[in-house]
């Protein structure tokens, strides 16, 4: 570089073409023409705002800018098809909200998105790179004058490098196009080096910035006894304790944390109701414990293990000590009955038979192919389970017992002690003795019916 | 028309640079008769390109008015008040919002959609009105461009900090990992990173690329050094060649082109993060054309906020006409319009959808404990607009502007209506919660216009507030009857037929 500088400095600035300088575009339009028709090619005009129809006047063909913009676009979509392809159904891919992996409906958003973002980058881009720009030096910048040229003036310019340039007829013709001026254009003759400091700032700048990098570096590749260096904690550092431990945080020092006031568990919202329950259980609480769990563990048994004798198992079987409920509550009326009734043919007939006496359709059946495994149901109007309070019924109902399954799914609390009504009326009516019969009904008159 | 006079035969010394009599022409309804058969002058008062040049550029590289320094004071001071509450958020944690579980959305994303509806408007008058070949946006379009970044910038924050943990927020991109995890393609979110990314970036492009020739303008009229420095640096070598023009032009049409569906696309995608969810109020088909004219409506009515001063303390009143204003008013009412109708759409789907969830939750809006910031969104967004039908209100752009700042707060309520009243009622009676916002939610509210202001005055500041060489081109001096531009121009029959080129017409 430096050898050529005094060669430089002793060359005059060479031409590099004409220019001309016009006061509004119509002069401007009609220069381009003539300097056109002359036969001319490497001109240009300079305006302050796209002059239309200059591109004719000037012979200027149409730009392929659309093109670049249209791969662009095209590239853009595909990018996003097969990207978001491969993120969410090849490289990791899972379900969610039941769309299949590669769900391209779902896709067409950020598909859409990517084909404007790289069609707009690649238009603006190709539109700066087909302009040759950036270009921070230019010899027509050496005229002061062509500083209007983005305010309120118009030129037009033919270069020297053009096949027919010849100073002096390029001069008179753009003379006869009545101009404000005609100057010559020389060539720009500033120094071209970059001052050194600036050289020495970016060398210094690119240095510094490579510093991070090297430390980042060097600590990959060795060994430190040093804690991590935490910009952010990332919840890594949390104070925590032991269950049953003591702690500072609370006023009562306690780890657990008793459940909010007024909270319900779940599962516990009707653990002290004896509507629900069939016993009440504050009163069973004050019973003994230790019977409560023995006759527990007794039920498990038998339900596990004898199964050949299912009547001696539940005699043996000691009974609940529970504080049951010897009433029916709330109202007991005939719609309470109907819908036991109801509930008892659906759910419990089935196995107990529709008067509750053990022999339903299942049972009878598999009596009847002699199953091994199968125990007669109870039948409900023995003595045992009469003298059993609704309470137990309930439970019984809600639990299940021996081979029986519980009802607390199938059936509402209101619809088992519909249930045990119906039980207590099955019951009533397979021990019946003449003594139930109305007064105003014969037995004769209800065969007659 | 014919009160302008060409004057491009006197030189620039002849004509009076001073603002005196460009600052305060005559109202336009004095002017002219108001008749819509009649095509309204875009640039009023006797300018020529030298004037209109000056009036702008002038801006940029004269003297900083005393009511700018004053102006940025309150703006950095609620810019700081943004910093501080950011800073203690990430010191502190998300907790210190007003957010609670109920109501997961909160100020973050109500300011978030607010933002980014505003930045609508912008891109609408660039690229939509361009298309449609409305020259009138000449006037405001820069202006309306820099207030979309600007509101795209405010809008980016909330949604960055949302995610809680700021630090990661990278994580929304699409990159390889070590945690072998890809973004998930199939959900709103993702669809919402790439919608507001590319509509920044398209934007700046768009508004960049615009300003270069203008940037060029001020480089050459620029006198002090890093003026010339850096208008030079920023206007890339521009010389106003007319191949430069003529690819420029393409490339502005071509981004018009992409930039209007685009527009289209944001908010609709926006509202994708509440349609496709089961949340009764935000699962709604109605969404994203509902949440676009909103978008548009709010977006003009913070244009008109901003220009409708910026015209009176920057002399820019021949630039933004009277009838630009009232044409953005215009604008304002026909969106407001579709936004009432959106309104109304939804409670009637609600009523005919039987849907008891729905129903209570449009029952619940006008009428449940957050009856007041919904009766604010009504008054605000159906009731005020409706001023815009009588004269008497258009003739008077002050009157608009009070107008335009009651849009600008039921807009921000609609967002409020749509986030928390669906949220704080959702199927669980148990997790009913409500909302209220702490200092911190209130200080980065209120922060965010102060980065907004801060932001906009620095551009009205130091960068061509209009678009110069746009005027310029719907100027009648750019368009002199005595000689019309022919497209089917032919050469004169004794040119040589090899040097018939250009007529690519004929």
């Amino acid at each position: 570089m430096s050898d050529h500088k005094p060669e430089k400095k002793i060359k005059p600035p060479q031409s590099v073409g004409w220019m001309a300088e016009y006061t509004d575009e119509n002069q401007l339009l009609d220069a381009c023409r003539q300097v056109r028709d002359s036969g001319y090619t490497r001109t240009d005009a300079y305006s302050p705002f796209p002059v239309h129809g200059i591109e004719d006047a000037l012979g200027i063909k149409p730009t392929g800018l659309p093109w670049f913009s249209l791969c662009a676009g095209a590239t853009g979509t595909c990018v996003a098809l097969l990207m978001q392809w491969w993120m969410n159904a090849v490289d990791y891919p899972y379900i969610i909200s039941g769309k299949p992996y590669a769900s391209w409906p779902a896709f067409i958003p950020v598909t859409f998105e990517l084909t404007v973002l790289f069609a707009a980058f690649t238009t603006v881009f190709a539109m700066l790179g087909l302009n040759g720009l950036p270009k921070l030096s230019n010899p027509l910048f050496n005229n002061p004058k062509f500083d209007r040229s983005t305010d309120d003036r118009f030129f037009l310019w033919v270069d020297s490098n053009d096949k027919y340039f010849n100073s002096e007829k390029v001069k008179g013709l753009l003379e006869s196009t009545s101009p404000v001026e005609v100057s010559e254009v020389k060539e720009d003759d500033s120094p071209t080096e970059i001052p050194r400091g600036i050289i020495w700032a970016i060398i210094l700048l690119i240095m510094v910035s490579l510093i991070p990098a090297v430390i980042v570096l060097d600590m990959r590749n060795s060994r430190s006894r040093g804690s991590r260096i935490q910009v952010f904690f990332d919840m890594d550092y949390q104070p925590n304790h032991k269950v049953q431990g003591s702690t500072s945080w609370f006023a009562d020092h306690r780890v657990q944390r008793p459940p909010v006031s007024g909270t319900v568990a779940r599962g516990e919202l009707y653990a002290s109701d004896p509507y629900y329950l069939g016993y009440d259980p504050d009163a069973t609480a004050s019973n003994e414990r230790e019977s409560h769990f023995v006759s527990l563990q007794a039920d498990d048994a038998n339900s596990a293990g004898q199964v050949n004798d299912p009547n001696s198992a539940e005699a043996a079987a000691p009974e609940l000590n529970y504080a049951w409920l010897t009433q029916i509550p709330g109202t007991v009326d005939g719609k309470m009955y109907d819908l036991g009734k109801k509930k008892f043919d659906i759910n419990c007939s089935v196995c107990h038979g529709v008067v509750g006496n053990g022999e339903g359709l299942v049972s009878q059946r598999a009596m009847n192919l002699a199953e091994g495994y199968w125990l007669q149901p109870t039948n409900l109007a023995e003595s045992r389970i009469v003298e059993q309070p609704v309470g137990r019924i309930y439970y019984t109902i809600t639990h299940g017992k021996g081979k029986m399954g519980g009802y607390a799914a199938s059936l509402t609390p209101q619809e088992r002690w519909a249930v045990v009504l119906y039980v207590r009326a099955l019951q009533r009516s397979q021990n019946a003795k003449s003594s139930d019969i109305p007064e105003n009904v014969t037995l004769s008159s209800t065969a007659a019916q | 028309m014919s009160s302008i006079s060409l004057s491009s035969d006197e030189t620039p010394q002849e004509l009076s640079r001073s603002r005196q009599d460009t600052s305060d022409p005559p109202s336009q309804w004095e002017q002219q008769a108001y008749d819509p058969r009649e095509r309204a002058a875009l640039v009023l008062g006797e300018h020529d390109f030298t004037t209109v040049t000056d009036s702008i550029a002038d801006i940029a590289l004269g003297k900083t008015p005393t009511m700018w320094y004053v102006a940025m004071s309150v703006s950095l001071s609620l810019l700081s008040l943004l910093v501080v509450t950011i800073g203690y958020l990430l010191l502190t944690g998300v907790g210190v919002w007003g957010n609670n579980n109920t109501v997961s959305w909160g100020f973050p994303i109500i300011n978030f959609v607010f933002w980014v509806g505003i930045g609508h408007a912008g891109t609408l008058i660039s690229a939509i009105l361009f298309l449609l070949r409305q020259n009138w946006r000449t006037g405001i379009n820069r202006f309306a461009e820099a207030m979309t970044i600007f509101a795209v910038c405010c809008a980016g924050i909330f949604p960055g900090l949302h995610v809680g943990r700021v630090w990661l927020a990278y994580w929304l991109l699409p990159y390889p990992n070590e945690l072998a995890m890809w973004p998930q393609a199939r959900s709103p979110l993702l669809w919402d990173v790439f919608a507001v990314g590319t509509y920044a970036t398209v934007s700046l492009l768009f508004w960049y690329m615009g300003m270069v020739p203008d940037l060029a303008t001020l480089r050459d009229r620029a006198t002090k050094r890093w003026q010339q420095l850096l208008y030079g640096v920023l206007a890339l070598g521009w010389n106003g060649s007319s191949r430069h023009w003529m690819r420029f032009e393409k490339a502005y049409l071509l981004l018009a082109a992409l930039a209007t569906p685009l527009v289209l696309s944001v908010h609709s995608v926006v509202s994708f993060d509440f349609a496709t969810s089961q949340l009764p109020g935000w699962h709604t088909t109605i969404f994203p054309p509902y949440f676009v004219a909103g978008a548009v409506f709010g977006g003009f009515a913070m244009v008109l906020t901003l220009s409708i001063p910026c015209r009176e303390w920057f002399g820019l009143k021949h630039l933004i006409t009277h009838r630009h204003i009232e044409n953005m008013a215009k604008v304002m009412l026909a969106t407001g319009m579709i936004v009432s109708y959106a309104y109304s759409v939804e409670f009637f789907m609600a009523w005919y959808s039987q849907q008891p969830y729905e129903q209570f939750v449009f029952l619940n809006r006008p009428f449940g404990p957050y009856a007041w910031a919904f009766w604010t969104m009504v008054t605000c967004n159906v009731i005020a607009p409706q001023a815009i039908w009588f004269t008497a209100v258009r003739k008077n752009v002050w009157a608009i502007f009070i107008v335009a700042m009651f849009v600008n707060v039921g807009m921000w309520f609609e967002r409020f209506v749509i986030v928390v009243t669906s949220l704080h009622r959702d199927f669980l009676p148990s997790s009913w919660a409500m909302f209220a916002p702490t200092w911190v939610d209130l200080g980065m509210f209120l922060g965010s216009f102060g980065l907004f202001f801060t932001l906009f005055l620095l551009f009205c500041r130091f960068l061509p507030m209009v678009a110069i060489a746009e005027v310029k081109t719907v100027m009648p001096q750019a368009h002199a009857d005595d000689h019309p531009v022919k497209f089917d121009y032919q050469p004169s029959p004794d040119t040589p037929k090899e040097l018939r080129r250009g007529h690519w017409f004929t």
